[in-house]
């Protein structure tokens, strides 16, 4: 762990080497992929190539655990959701890329991104420094479960209380409306009757409305 | 391999990612690059967890992916309720509050 002593000695084994440039080529051009298709479609099963990509770059720096949680959860479950979704909004798009002065400056501000980001690994960061031999049992589900259940429990229980909150959320923000502005029709209905009622024939509104409750629902 | 490899690829991904939402008009393509640029972040926390020999890192990560998955499901369910109310998914026509 010594720079002066790593820091210029240390390079991997080629088989590393190998299998970390060519995961790393694999992530990076289906990322690439994802943002650059038409087809949303096409753009999923490419970020579902992305994050097994992923996995296995997480499974080469022995985080055993988080490499089968990427491929359960991010390409089980979340790419499935999105899958959906895609299928039920599939559209055509026009101009997938827009390209005027506001993006443009998006675009400026991520190569100042990148700027800054290659400065500090370059600066901040102790470049080529052997990484430490790790134990056995490091990123297995035993010892990860270890640090999740005692030292992070309360952050376990409020990601748990966020997930419910984001289920209910969700059911909430797409269902459907057409059964309240129904009853808003219907309700503004009644009312335009009970009126009407009540201009031609006072105190006979109470019986009309009734009258009208009975078939408002059907009227537009 | 050495943790500054695995930090070059975090933020390209997240470069990637960020490309994809500032560019990108169609609501999902925006939405799956912010989950590139949520993966490149972990990918960092779990390079750095294993430079630092703790494996808190690996725990963040955890929590993040949990987060993410909330994340896509609000994030989707406004996308189809977009779609319910403007029958677009095209972010330039969700203009609404401009008005």
């Amino acid at each position: 762990m010594n720079p002066a002593q790593n820091a210029a000695t240390y390079s991997a084994p080629a088989g590393d080497q190998i299998l970390f440039y060519v995961l790393a080529a694999f992530v990076t051009f289906f990322a690439i992929f994802t943002i650059t298709r038409r087809n949303p479609v096409t753009a999923v099963m490419s970020l579902v190539a992305t994050f097994f990509g992923l996995a296995a770059i997480y499974a080469s720096l022995s985080a055993h655990f988080l490499a089968v949680l990427q491929v359960l959860v991010y390409a089980g479950a979340i790419m499935v959701l999105f899958i959906f979704v895609v299928m039920i909004l599939n559209r055509e798009e026009v101009a997938p890329l827009a390209l005027r002065p506001m993006r443009l400056l998006g675009v400026a501000a991520a190569v100042y991104l990148l700027a800054v980001f290659t400065n500090v690994v370059h600066e901040g960061v102790p470049t080529n420094l052997a990484p430490p031999v790790t134990a056995e049992a490091f990123g297995t589900v035993e010892s990860i479960g270890d640090i999740l259940f005692r030292q992070f429990l309360y952050p376990f229980e409020a990601i748990s209380l966020l997930l419910l909150v984001a289920i209910v959320g969700g059911v909430v923000v797409s269902r459907s409306h057409q059964k309240e502005v129904a009853a808003q029709r219907a309700a503004a209905y009644r009312k335009q009757v009970r009126e009407l009622a009540d201009h031609d024939y006072p105190g006979t509104a109470d019986a009309t409305e009734a009258a009208a409750a009975g078939h408002g629902g059907g009227h537009h | 391999m050495p943790t500054e490899h695995y930090l070059v690829l975090s933020f390209i991904l997240f470069l990637i990612g960020t490309a994809g939402v500032l560019l990108r008009r169609n609501a999902l393509i925006v939405l799956m690059g912010i989950e590139l640029q949520i993966n490149g972040g972990n990918l960092a926390l779990v390079a750095f967890s294993r430079q630092l020999n703790d494996q808190k890192g690996h725990v963040f990560a955890f929590l993040i992916i949990a987060l993410a998955a909330a994340e896509a499901a609000v994030g989707l369910a406004i996308l189809v309720g977009l779609f319910r109310s403007r029958q677009t998914v095209n972010l330039d026509e969700a203009t609404l509050m401009k008005r």
